[in-house]
């Protein structure tokens, strides 16, 4: 087993790969580990695989992932997390903007007992209204929604332990939200400054435009986590409103019955509403123990979802200098 | 013994495997290979016939016994042991297929041989999967309305951009014949199964025959099934790994209106004194909010079994795997891949 693997995805940037990969190189032989380069082509439609290819030809330690068309960062992160074989694995992005020189910062945060150590470009190089803001506000919404506040949830640049990091099951767009996600299965996250240069080749390709379906995902996989440990717990507990509305309907319809007088006209809507609702809450009673069945056989270990006290705990560097 | 494949061989792989499922209907089958055959001569290309042949249609097996076997050419005939259908007979056809290249074709004559040449060569310049087109369509007017009509929905829900699917007529690399995993009416949508797969697909257009022009008319029932099929492809290609994506959204639809039609109710109730007993209406809102909960229900079932079940469903696929051809790691992994392509084959 490696010491290190580091993945990087690479979507159309043939000027930088070459640039990028003499960086990491030196940082990573700075570091005295053993060490893989994963490089994952998202479909790229330039020069970029006829660089990757020269690349991997002159080093037995890089490999090129190349996918059939673009999935996105996500998928391309999800593929190098699959192939990866070190100890701890370090993601970045392709574009130079992130710094390899941080990478010793990140392993030895790491080896101070945390799972998941993110970058903080704490003085960010990008647009300020286009890049900034929408990804101050993503930041803010992210944090309320599952407890853990970090504040730059975009950067790519991020360390894990191998271990942890196999485990999750990425989708749509969570790599927008590793640490946030990693963290309500039980993993111990931190922060720390990391270097941000401008960019110097092509331009942006992965936007925060998608940020409802962000959003979106977030909300269910914080759901999915609850729900997969006592999953009739929560069926039941969708079932409530409707049961309330059952004895509602039913009071109602006794009611009417009682007070209708002889020989008037008699109503069915509460009645039929009374059966409705009955039936709606057995269906999701029974929909409940449907899903105790399915996560009963399947290939999902309780201990893939630790939610002790940890959940949550971000230590948070204080802001300012970086600790070395 | 023509029918009996030996297992475990270590000839050379035909250039092209012929895949004919013989389902629903046939035309002269001995013409049909006598043509292909000739165009594969011509071709220069070492083939071998696959023959599926549906248990409804067993009369025919008499007739492929009976094909001429020409040099370089060999004649696999498969007879199912039901009536399976169109899907499982391609399916059977194209596990069984170990050529370099592989085509499918319809049992009657629906576009010219001479369409084999330009699909060959397409596959060759890169494309993974292609599709015929028939074009110019010489087919009455009602049968290129239904198609135009069909196409049209097919093309909006899949956003895809295919003009026949329907075409017997497909070339293929064997990476996709592997891939497809085909059942029910799924085969009409091969194109957009393997572009969903990140297969590179390409249309081209061939020659229709003129056998094939005749008016067909399908019962209520098939035309219903299709629906049902585009339903499903729109629904496999787009939300499998995100099934909540698709019943959320129409839970949260029927919820809404159900909502807001008993909220219009209540508000007459308390207003305009319209007594809620009264009030049909007020039913329907009640199950439009019932049907918007259990749609949700449902999706959120299905998001619970993705999540505990589908480890393995990967959300990308890789075209290939480049390393430094010495480095220990490319060593072993080929070894492995080809072992593993033992093993596959030693399961047929």
């Amino acid at each position: 087993m490696l010491d290190l693997s580091i993945v990087i995805p690479l979507y159309n940037e043939e000027e930088s790969v070459a640039a990028l990969y003499e960086e990491v190189r030196a940082a990573a032989d700075g570091l005295g580990v053993d060490w893989e380069l994963l490089l994952v082509d998202d479909g790229s439609t330039d020069g970029t695989v006829a660089r990757l290819r020269e690349i991997c030809a002159g080093d037995p330690r890089v490999e090129v992932i190349r996918f059939r068309r673009n999935y996105g960062q996500t998928a391309a992160l999800q593929a190098g997390f699959d192939r990866a074989r070190g100890q701890a694995v370090v993601t970045l992005d392709g574009d130079l903007q992130n710094d390899p020189r941080d990478f010793g910062l990140l392993l030895s945060t790491l080896d101070e007992g945390y799972d998941v150590v993110c970058g903080w470009r704490h003085d960010r190089k990008d647009k300020m209204v286009s890049r900034r803001l929408p990804s101050m506000a993503a930041n803010w919404l992210i944090g309320r929604v599952t407890g853990t506040a970090i504040h730059d949830n975009g950067c790519t640049l991020k360390a894990y332990r191998s271990d942890v990091v196999k485990r999750a099951r990425l989708y749509g767009e969570m790599h927008r939200f590793m640490a946030p996600m990693m963290s309500l299965s039980g993993s111990r996250c931190r922060e720390v400054v990391v270097n941000h240069r401008a960019r110097r080749f092509g331009y942006s390709k992965y936007g925060i435009s998608r940020i409802w379906k962000v959003f979106l995902d977030l909300v269910v996989v914080k759901m999915l986590l609850g729900f997969t440990t006592r999953p009739a717990k929560w069926f039941a507990v969708m079932a409530v409103p409707f049961l309330a509305g059952t004895l509602l309907a039913l009071a109602t319809a006794v009611y009417i019955d009682l007070t209708v007088p002889p020989g008037g006209k008699y109503s069915l809507v509460f009645p039929s509403i009374t059966i409705l609702l009955a039936f709606a809450s057995a269906h999701l009673t029974i929909l409940g123990l449907l899903s105790e069945l399915v996560v009963r056989v399947g290939d999902f270990k309780a201990s893939d979802v630790v939610l002790p006290s940890l959940a949550g705990a971000v230590d948070r560097e204080p802001s300012g200098g970086r600790s070395q | 013994m023509r029918h009996v494949r030996v297992h475990g061989d270590r000839r050379v792989h035909p250039d092209v495997s012929i895949v004919i499922p013989v389902v629903e209907r046939h035309g002269d089958l001995k013409q049909l290979h006598s043509e292909l055959a000739a165009e594969l001569s011509r071709l220069e290309k070492s083939a071998e016939f696959i023959f599926v042949v549906d248990d409804r249609l067993r009369g025919a097996v008499p007739v492929l016994r009976e094909l001429p076997e020409r040099d370089g050419q060999e004649i696999v005939i498969v007879l199912m042991g039901g009536p399976f259908g169109e899907s499982a007979a391609l399916t059977v056809g194209l596990e069984r297929a170990r050529g370099e290249r592989i085509v499918t074709l319809a049992s009657y004559f629906q576009v010219q041989p001479s369409g084999l040449g330009p699909a060959l060569q397409a596959l060759d310049e890169g494309a993974d999967l292609v599709v015929g087109r028939r074009f110019p369509r010489i087919d009455s007017f009602f049968n290129r309305l239904q198609s135009r009509l069909f196409h049209r929905i097919v093309s909006r829900m899949t956003s895809t951009d295919f003009h026949d699917v329907s075409c017997g007529f497909r070339a293929m690399k064997p990476q996709v014949a592997r891939e497809l995993n085909l059942y029910g009416g799924m085969h009409r949508f091969i194109p957009v199964l393997a572009l969903s797969h990140g297969f590179a697909v390409r249309e081209i257009e061939v020659a229709q025959r003129t056998e094939d022009r005749g008016t067909r008319f399908h019962g209520t029932g098939a035309y219903l099934g299709r629906l049902l099929d585009i339903l499903t492809v729109f629904f496999l290609t787009k939300f499998t790994r995100r099934p909540l994506r698709f019943f959320g959204l129409l839970g949260a639809g029927l919820f809404a209106m159900g909502f807001g039609v008993d909220l219009l109710v209540v508000i007459e109730r308390v207003f305009f004194e319209v007594a809620l007993a009264d009030r049909a209406l007020l039913l329907l809102g009640v199950l439009l909010m019932v049907l918007g909960v259990q749609t949700l229900s449902i999706g959120l079932i299905g998001e619970i079994i993705i999540f505990t079940h589908a480890r393995k469903v990967r959300s990308y696929h890789i075209a290939e795997v480049i390393r430094s051809p010495g480095s220990q790691a490319a060593l072993t992994e080929r070894a492995g891949t080809e072992r593993k392509i033992a093993r596959v084959r030693n399961l047929r």
